[in-house]
C-alpha cells in the first residue's frame, strides 16, 4: 500500500476512530516506511500544540469540561434541610422511616412515645407534600417566560439589522459624495482644460493676424 | 433521567416549548465556541450564536430528524458565520477607505510579535494567528475535529460533504499548521497520546 493510500487510516489513528483494522494497517505499513512514521508522529505533535488554544473567559468550553455545578432554590434547599433534620431526629428517637412500592411510611421504635412521632409523621408528610409541591412547581413550564425570552433575542437581532443597514446607508451615501465631488472637480478640470486651449487658440490668431498686418505693411 | 436531544425536539415539536431552553442551555457554549474559533472575536461570536439560536428556534418545528439534531445546529451556526464573514468580506471589497483604515488599526493593534508571545509562553495566540490564516473550509474542518471533538461522520454530516472531503481538508490543514507553527519555532509541543483504539 503506497503512503497516500494509508492517509485516511493514518488520520483515524490520529484520533482514535478506525478501530483495531486500521491500526494493524497504519502499523503495517510504517513497519516499512520511515516518512510515514515521521509523519504520524509529527501529526500528533501539531495536535498537542492546537491543544494550547483557550477560549477566552466565559465563553463556550471544549465539550469535556464539566458542568457548572447547579444551586438548588433556596425554598427546595429549606425543605430538603428540614426532611434531613426530621429524618435525623426519627433516628434519634429510634424510629425507621421506609419507602417501598406503597410509598413513605413510619414504623415507631418506642411504644411510649407513639403520640409524639405520630405528630412528628404528620408533620413529616406535611413537609414532603410541600416539597412535592415545590418541585412541581420547579418542573411546570413556564412558557410565558420562554416566549419572552424568544421576543427579546428577536428584538435584539432586529435591532442589530437596522443598525446594520444604517451602518451600510451612511458608507453609501459617504461614498456617494466622494463620488460628487470627484465628479464636479474632473468637470471643473475639463472647463478650465477648455477655457486653456480656446485662451491659446486667440493668441495664435491674434500673433497672426499681427504678422499678416506686418507683411502687408512691408509691402 | 437527563432527556437526550431527540426527546427535546420531539417533545418542542409536540408543543413544550421548554424544551427548547434545555436545548440552548446544553449547547449554547459549544456553538458559541466554535463560532468563536472560526470568527475570533467574542462578541461576533455571542451576537452569532444568538442569530444561531433563533434561526434553529423557527426551523426547529419542520425538523425532521433524518441528520442529528447537533450536526443541524452546528449547521445552522456555520452557515450564519459563512454569511457573516462573506458580508465582511464584500464590505471590504467595496470601500478603499475601510481596508486601509483597517490595516492601519490591525497595524495599531498587532501587540507583541510571535517571538514576544512564544517569549512569554502565550502559545494559545500563536496557535489562534496560525488558524486564523488556514483557508475558511480546512479551518471548520480542524475546529469541528480538534475542539468540538465531532466524529469524521459528524463532520461530513454538518458540512454536507464526503468523508473522503473531510479527511481531504482536515489533513492539508494540519499540514499548514504545522509549517506555520514551525516557522514560528514552537513546532515539537506535547505529543498527544497514541489512542489504543
Amino acid at each position: 500500500m503506497d503512503c497516500d493510500a494509508i492517509r485516511d487510516d493514518m488520520l483515524d489513528v490520529l484520533y482514535g476512530e478506525g478501530g483495531e483494522a486500521a491500526l494493524r494497517r497504519v502499523e503495517a505499513h510504517q513497519a516499512g516506511c520511515a516518512d510515514c512514521r515521521r509523519e504520524l508522529a509529527s501529526l500528533r505533535r501539531v495536535r498537542g500544540d492546537l491543544a494550547h488554544w483557550r477560549l477566552p473567559e466565559g465563553l463556550g468550553a471544549r465539550p469535556a469540561a464539566a458542568a457548572p455545578p447547579r444551586r438548588l432554590p433556596v425554598g427546595l434547599a429549606a425543605a430538603a434541610a428540614v426532611v434531613l433534620a426530621a429524618t435525623a431526629a426519627l433516628a434519634f428517637s429510634g424510629a425507621e422511616l421506609r419507602y417501598d412500592a406503597a410509598g413513605f411510611s413510619l414504623r415507631l421504635g418506642r411504644a411510649s412515645e407513639s403520640t409524639a412521632l405520630a405528630d412528628l409523621e404528620r408533620r413529616h408528610r406535611e413537609e414532603m407534600a410541600a416539597l412535592r409541591a415545590e418541585l412541581a412547581s420547579v418542573r411546570a413550564p413556564d412558557d410565558q417566560q420562554t416566549l419572552r425570552t424568544v421576543a427579546a433575542m428577536i428584538h435584539e437581532s432586529e435591532a442589530r439589522q437596522d443598525e446594520a443597514r444604517l451602518a451600510s446607508l451612511r458608507v453609501l451615501q459617504q461614498r456617494a459624495e466622494t463620488q460628487r465631488q470627484y465628479d464636479l472637480a474632473r468637470m471643473s478640470a475639463g472647463l478650465s482644460y477648455l477655457d486653456g486651449k480656446a485662451g491659446l487658440q486667440a493668441a495664435r490668431t491674434t500673433e497672426l493676424v499681427g504678422h499678416l498686418l506686418q507683411a502687408s505693411q512691408q509691402k | 433521567m437527563t432527556p437526550t436531544d431527540e426527546e427535546l425536539v420531539v417533545a418542542f415539536q409536540s408543543g413544550d416549548i421548554p424544551a427548547f431552553d434545555q436545548l440552548v442551555r446544553r449547547w449554547d457554549r459549544k456553538i458559541q465556541g466554535v463560532i468563536y474559533r472560526i470568527v475570533g472575536n467574542h462578541d461576533e461570536a455571542r451576537d452569532l450564536s444568538q442569530e444561531a439560536f433563533l434561526k434553529a428556534y423557527r426551523a426547529l418545528g419542520t425538523f425532521k430528524q433524518e441528520a442529528r439534531f447537533s450536526s443541524w445546529l452546528y449547521q445552522i451556526a456555520i452557515n450564519a458565520t459563512r454569511d457573516r464573514l462573506r458580508r465582511r468580506r464584500r464590505r471590504n471589497d467595496l470601500s478603499l477607505d475601510d481596508v486601509e483604515e483597517r490595516a492601519e488599526t490591525s497595524l495599531r493593534d498587532a501587540g507583541p510579535s510571535a517571538l514576544d508571545l512564544i517569549e512569554s509562553n502565550d502559545l494559545s495566540r500563536v496557535v489562534a494567528a496560525a488558524m486564523a490564516a488556514l483557508p475558511e473550509e480546512q479551518r471548520e474542518v480542524v475546529i469541528l475535529k480538534e475542539y468540538q471533538g465531532l466524529t469524521f461522520p459528524e463532520i461530513a454530516e454538518t458540512l454536507d460533504v464526503p468523508l473522503s472531503t473531510v479527511k481531504t481538508r482536515l489533513y492539508r490543514g494540519l499540514g499548514q499548521l504545522r509549517v506555520r507553527l514551525e516557522r514560528q519555532g514552537i513546532h515539537g509541543g506535547a505529543a498527544v497520546p497514541v489512542p489504543s483504539a
